[in-house]
């Protein structure tokens, strides 16, 4: 066969609902971009626009690569971002008062953001490989438990909560879909009731846990951490219905709401663009997560289906996490809306993730080596 | 290689997952809808509270004006130089540029820093101000060209006859931490406002402050102010004017009567109390001290023995010295323990035990009646009521007279001098028991008499009147009670004033001058004092009497007059104490003189003299 045809032939394949979809929130984050920068092009705005499209060119790479790739280099690509965790932690560029950067001498790479793909490829692999029967077994979530623990410890050390909760429960998700036992997730449940408020009180640093508390009380401290989540509450409620209209909104102006252009963008977009603008976002959401979810369910084997289902559970999260923490429901714990929000590093992250899924959608026919009983 | 069961189970859970998903999306939605539209308004509320501020607009101060019109305090428009750091690329150089036009010293500079880095980028920092019209047209007119610099007009208190009314305006100056928390007005709180810290300025200040106006403005998060939405109702409200019942031609007249001298005079309204001239001399420029005097130059005039800062008029305590006999005479006439025709011989001194107590006149009056006793101010005719009359009868009358009170003119700090008795000294000296010999010093207005020139004015208006117990005012609308009854025989006070008059009128008087005080012949009366600062010594004693121009400054005699005029119909009274002026019929009846004279002129009750009757120094400064 022809490669160049080959090339054509997949890409025609490609499930392009999906991409449109990204584009179309891609280019409200340009717009609100736009707008939480006062109208400024090349504060940001420009910047977004140009990532998502190499981004995109990035997801359309791996969205052709062969998923049996994907699955010979699932552990491969997981030990190599434990490793470069590893990396950061002992020689990790420290920023804003955590490790999360190594400095590569070119540019500086999070490699936590690698590992949020790579902890779902190697689950993927893993259960494919395990097989459903002994998913509960012993030995089973002994594994898992060591493919999880391993990242999420490295990744609280830098301290970076927002992120080991977003690792967490991807991986706990899918650990789930591969089908445990209910009986050892209610003994897991009863464990985590005991368990989490030992860890708030003893594995967290004191940053982390004042923001838990002012997430409560947002009063305690209204000039610090609790000026985030009422600043952006007013903001939103000051929108109402319709929203005061584009680069309208005075708080935004004021600058009132911080790290508006980033994780607080969706205040912008609700104080604008009112309630009827929040629904809408929302709506592309669920559409993006949906179609996710359906591809996932076309796919035939478990790698595919628990790498598309992993995948969409990440980026689900994100959406949840970030929405919930505008909106006063969660603390505020530094998670970007994805495709909106500002920022390199989660397009890149995001945009790749997209692409293993058309991968595995494109490539759903591809024999893989058999998983265990 | 599709387990059936496997993929139902892995369909049914990922159903369960997306389920929960849409559950989120729904909780979100739910919150997203309780927000925007159940608690809009309350948080459309909270966006406005953000958004918009008040600023405080500081009110014109309210001017201060005498008697005529005559505009003693105003505000001027100030004009200053502003850096904003923020549009400042380069401190130093932009700083050198302005050097160009006005001279900036190094400390001014280092403020300027210091300035900068306390406050945000935004805030305007002074660079100068005071400035002359001549360096603000310069500055304004270079300004573009140095970017971050704001040529501003602003409102000085100024002070048009500079220091001739200072003891009575007093000065304004920042709001101190003591102020802020006694008075919860917002202008205190603001870096423009001044406030009154002395004198009528501090007296007056609820009239002269006005109304803080407040203007809505817009301002970010980091409170940089993004717009002005002024409103109507909210516009400052200026401070009303204040009008003294001073004189300022009056008191300009003091001033160059008094020249180099220091000292305090108060000329008052016998009828209404109304305060026509109260100077203290020497003065200082009300100007310098709002505009900022080095700390040296504070030191100077504070280490200056004629203590420029020191109100003499109203808190320079003297003893009233023979000015007192008015007091003891009309005492000595209230108790009928006298006969005015009654003589009594003086030989020059007195001998009281083993002390002997001199009359100033050495060689004695030989035989005076009571009225002889006020006009040659014969000490040995008041050594002898020393022991007719006790002190608490003359404490009585001198109470009664105005002493040994002070009076609130709304400008503060004033001295309630001292009208001693036999329970004052039981409680306040050691040596408690009342003596022959301290009645006789107090009889003749020494030892522990203490008078101001403000409470001698008050007695001889009080004596000019005759009835009402009159009590001094300044400031013009302050509600003054109605005056109380003295109650003395009018008998007994024309003995007293015609006494005065003869002091002043008939020769032999101590004050008596061959000039009439107007072409019409308006007679004055009045009463010299000599108020002694050291008393005599052993060795003076023993050498002879050192004369008072050979002493040191500090040591000489102060030198008092009282009087009223005219004589026939009393409208003024004038106290004036020299300090160290030497004898009460020099400086301090020349000075009152004059000053009675001008007022009568002023109020068109004489003529005045002519042309060469003018004031020495034609054309001064004042």
């Amino acid at each position: 066969m022809n490669l160049w045809s080959f090339f054509w032939q997949k890409i025609y394949e490609i499930n392009w609902v999906l991409p449109a979809l990204i584009y179309m929130l891609g280019l409200i984050g340009v717009a609100m971009i736009f707008a939480a920068t006062d109208g400024v092009w090349n504060h940001g705005a420009q910047q977004h626009l140009v990532r998502l499209i190499m981004a995109g060119g990035l997801m359309i790479f791996v969205a052709l690569i062969d998923i049996r790739v994907w699955y010979h280099l699932a552990y491969p690509i997981y030990a190599g971002a434990l490793a470069l965790l590893a990396g950061v932690h002992y020689f990790g560029v420290v920023k804003n008062g955590s490790r999360r950067w190594l400095d590569l001498g070119i540019t500086d790479i999070q490699p936590s953001e690698i590992m949020k793909l790579a902890i779902v490829l190697a689950l993927a692999r893993y259960y494919h490989d395990l097989g459903k029967d002994r998913v509960s077994h012993v030995f089973g979530l002994f594994g898992a438990l060591v493919l999880i623990a391993m990242p999420a410890q490295f990744i609280l050390q830098q301290p970076d909560l927002g992120t080991t909760l977003l690792l967490t429960m991807t991986a706990l998700a899918m650990v789930f879909l591969a089908g445990i036992n209910w009986r050892v997730i209610v003994a897991g449940l009863a464990t985590a009731a005991v368990a989490v408020p030992l860890f708030v009180r003893f594995g967290l640093q004191e940053y982390q846990r004042k923001r838990i508390m002012t997430f409560f009380d947002p009063s305690i401290d209204p000039t610090g951490a609790g000026y985030h989540i009422t600043q952006s509450k007013i903001a939103l409620g000051s929108g109402g219905v319709s929203g005061k209209g584009f680069m309208q909104g005075t708080q935004r102006q004021l600058e009132y709401v911080p790290e508006n252009r980033t994780d607080f963008i969706f205040t912008v977009i609700g104080e604008e663009f009112g309630l009827v603008g929040g629904l809408i976002t929302m709506l592309l959401y669920m559409m993006l997560i949906g179609i996710c979810v359906w591809m996932a369910l076309q796919c035939r084997h478990r790698f595919s289906q628990l790498l598309v289902l992993g995948l969409t559970a990440t980026f689900s999260l994100y959406v949840f996490i970030n929405l919930a923490m505008v909106m006063g429901l969660a603390p505020v714990v530094g998670v970007p809306l994805p495709l909106i929000s500002y920022g390199g590093t989660v397009i890149l992250t995001v945009m790749t993730g997209f692409g293993l899924m058309l991968s595995a959608h494109l490539y759903m026919q591809s024999e893989l080596p058999r998983g265990g009983r | 290689m599709i387990e059936g069961n496997d993929n139902v189970s892995l369909t049914r859970r990922s159903l369960i997952l997306s389920g929960g998903g849409i559950g989120i999306f729904g909780l979100l939605g739910t919150r997203l809808y309780h927000l925007q539209v159940r608690r809009a308004e309350d948080y459309s509320a909270l966006s406005e509270n953000n958004r918009f501020n008040y600023n405080i607009i500081v009110p014109s101060r309210g001017r201060i004006l005498d008697r005529g019109g005559n505009v003693l305090a105003l505000n001027r428009q100030d004009y200053r130089v502003e850096l904003i750091a923020e549009q400042v690329k380069d401190i130093d150089l932009t700083l050198s540029k302005i050097a160009e036009v006005i001279t900036l010293s190094d400390p001014t500079r280092e403020r300027i820093r210091k300035d900068i880095k306390k406050h945000a980028k935004f805030v305007p920092v002074l660079v100068e101000d005071h400035l002359s019209w001549e360096d603000f047209s310069a500055l304004n007119i270079r300004a573009p060209e140095i970017p971050g610099v704001v040529p501003k007009v602003g409102e000085g208190r100024a002070y048009p006859y500079n220091g001739v009314f200072c003891h009575v305006l007093g000065e304004v100056g920042k709001a101190k931490p003591s102020d802020v928390e006694n008075d919860k007005d917002p202008l205190l709180r603001q870096p423009t406002f001044r406030i009154g810290q002395s004198g009528v300025e501090k007296g007056a200040e609820q009239r002269l402050r006005g109304k803080a106006g407040r203007l809505k403005v817009e301002v970010n998060a980091v409170g940089r102010i993004v717009r002005e939405w002024p409103e109507a109702n909210n516009r400052a409200k200026a401070g009303a004017d204040v009008y003294l019942t001073i004189d300022a031609p009056l008191q300009e007249h003091a001033a160059e009567q008094f020249g180099e001298d220091s000292g305090g005079t108060v000329v008052i309204d016998v009828q209404t109390g109304e305060v026509r001239t109260l100077l203290s001399m020497p003065f200082y420029d009300g100007n310098r001290m709002v505009s900022g005097i080095s700390s040296e130059e504070l030191a100077v005039m504070n280490s200056d023995p004629k203590t420029p800062f020191n109100n003499k008029a109203v808190r320079g305590v003297y003893p009233p010295a023979s000015t007192f006999k008015m007091v003891v005479m009309l005492a000595a006439l209230e108790t009928g323990l006298v006969n005015p025709e009654e003589r009594v011989i003086c030989t020059g001194h007195t001998k009281v035990g083993n002390k002997k107590f001199h009359c100033w006149r050495r060689r004695g009056h030989g035989p005076v009646n009571l009225v002889q006793s006020l006009q040659y101010s014969c000490d040995v005719y008041y050594y002898e009521m020393a022991h007719r009359i006790g002190i608490d009868t003359v404490h009585d009358v001198a109470v009664r007279l105005g002493l040994g009170q002070s009076y609130d003119l709304g400008i503060q700090s004033r001295a309630s001098g001292l009208i001693p008795n036999r329970a004052w000294k039981q409680k306040n000296r050691r040596d408690g028991w009342w003596r022959l010999g301290d009645s006789i010093n107090a009889f003749i207005g020494q030892g522990y008499v203490l008078s101001t020139p403000l409470q001698l004015a008050v007695m001889t208006a009080r004596l000019a009147n005759g009835q009402q117990a009159i009590r001094p005012h300044v400031i013009i609308g302050e509600n003054i009670p109605e005056f109380a009854d003295m109650n003395f025989d009018p008998a007994h006070l024309d003995i007293v004033r015609e006494s005065m008059r003869q002091v002043c009128m008939v020769p032999g008087g101590t004050a008596y001058r061959d000039l009439p005080l107007g072409p019409s012949g308006v007679d004055m009366a009045g009463k010299t004092g000599t108020g002694q600062v050291t008393g005599i010594s052993a060795s003076e004693r023993a050498t002879g009497v050192v004369h008072n121009r050979d002493k040191e400054w500090r040591f000489r005699d102060h030198s008092i007059f009282v009087g009223f005029a005219p004589f026939e119909s009393p409208r003024f009274a004038v106290g004036t104490i020299v300090e160290h002026g030497g004898s009460g019929s020099g400086r301090a009846a020349d000075i009152s003189r004059a000053l009675l004279q001008k007022s009568l002129e002023l109020d068109g009750l004489i003529v005045p003299p002519p042309a060469e009757e003018s004031p020495k120094e034609p054309g001064g400064t004042l």
